[in-house]
């Protein structure tokens, strides 16, 4: 894998993260419109992000659609990945 | 009862204050720190034995 | 349900291989307080939760625990990568390797199986999430403690990363906590 996709990944997790932080702190905190906002903010930033790094290096998940050969068994897998 | 009065908190009974967000990480900060809260965010501090 | 997305939470590196360090990180797989415990007793409790914030905290946190679990499978197969077996057997990993080679298996550090025992759904939610939080508190000691063990900076960030999750999870049981309570206070019958 290579040094521009390593990126593109860790951009990717850290956008996800933060949309994981104000969803837990949404659980608890229904009515707190600020965080409302920060959180579909950040899950649309992270859509379009997810869609440039899966247009470049393939699905990440279910029920993305796939080119041919079947890319969803393409190596690396997470775990093989040197970070 | 009377301790209920004094404080609005009961005895037996543990409590947690409520987060109040105000500030927020970058987030690749965040990711880094592994909060994107910094009222949060507790670094380790290992302690001499 | 769940759907898998081929990547992780946190970019999980390793700066050696060190089985020394494989061997107590792995109770963070399948140990006591590791991260298979804490998903399965969230996911567990949560079907007897009163209140949707609780149902809603308790599915969120057991799912991010499953990418915990694959983030310590990372670094456990990264600090066993490449080992030879004269290696493995020198670090005490010499039983491991007869049951599992470099194999993952949820087992703590002392080779015992992982166990339902290690949890409780108790069916009294007040209960189940003191439990909660008393396992994120066990859970962030347990990576203060293989810190104190590592002299690996790289590994050492993911373990720091890992802990502050435990930090932010416990907030949020507390804060579940409260609401439960008074939701409960308010159905109460005198
Ligand atoms: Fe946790």
């Amino acid at each position: 894998m290579n040094r521009d996709q390593v990126a593109a990944l860790k951009e990717l997790m850290a956008q996800e993260f933060t949309a994981l932080e104000f969803h837990l702190y949404l659980d608890t905190h229904p009515t707190d419109q600020r965080a409302l906002m920060e959180y579909n903010e950040a899950c649309r930033q992270l859509m379009v992000l997810k869609q440039r790094y899966q247009q470049c290096f393939g699905p990440l998940t279910f029920c993305e659609t796939s080119g041919y050969p079947w890319q969803w068994i393409e190596e690396p897998w997470p775990w093989q990945i040197s970070y | 009862m009377m301790y209920e009065m004094n404080s609005g908190l009961q005895l037996a009974r543990a409590y947690v204050p409520s987060q109040v967000f105000t500030q927020r990480f970058s987030a690749m900060e965040g990711l880094s720190k592994g909060t994107i809260f910094p009222e949060l965010y507790m670094p380790y501090r290992p302690r001499r034995y | 349900m769940w759907i898998y997305e081929k990547k992780l939470q946190y970019p999980a590196k390793v700066g050696r291989a060190n089985l020394r360090m494989a061997k107590y990180l792995i109770t963070q797989y399948g140990g006591p307080d590791g991260e298979l415990a804490a998903s399965m007793r969230y996911l567990t409790q949560r079907y007897t939760m009163p209140t949707g914030q609780a149902k809603a905290i308790l599915t969120d946190i057991g799912t991010e625990e499953l990418a915990h679990l694959e983030i310590i499978a990372t670094l456990v197969y990264k600090l066993m990568d490449r080992a030879t077996v004269g290696e493995i057997e020198a670090a005490g990993l010499g039983a491991y390797y007869a049951d599992h080679d470099k194999a993952l298996y949820l087992v703590n550090g002392e080779g015992v199986p992982w166990t339902a025992a290690y949890i409780q759904s108790k069916g009294d939610p007040v209960a189940d999430l003191h439990e909660d939080m008393a396992a994120e508190e066990k859970a962030r000691a347990t990576y203060e403690w293989l810190i104190n063990l590592s002299d690996d900076p790289d590994l050492n960030d993911t373990l720091k990363f890992l802990r502050q999750r435990e930090i932010v999870h416990f907030q949020r049981f507390g804060e579940a906590l409260q609401i439960v309570q008074e939701y409960m206070d308010s159905k109460r019958i005198y």
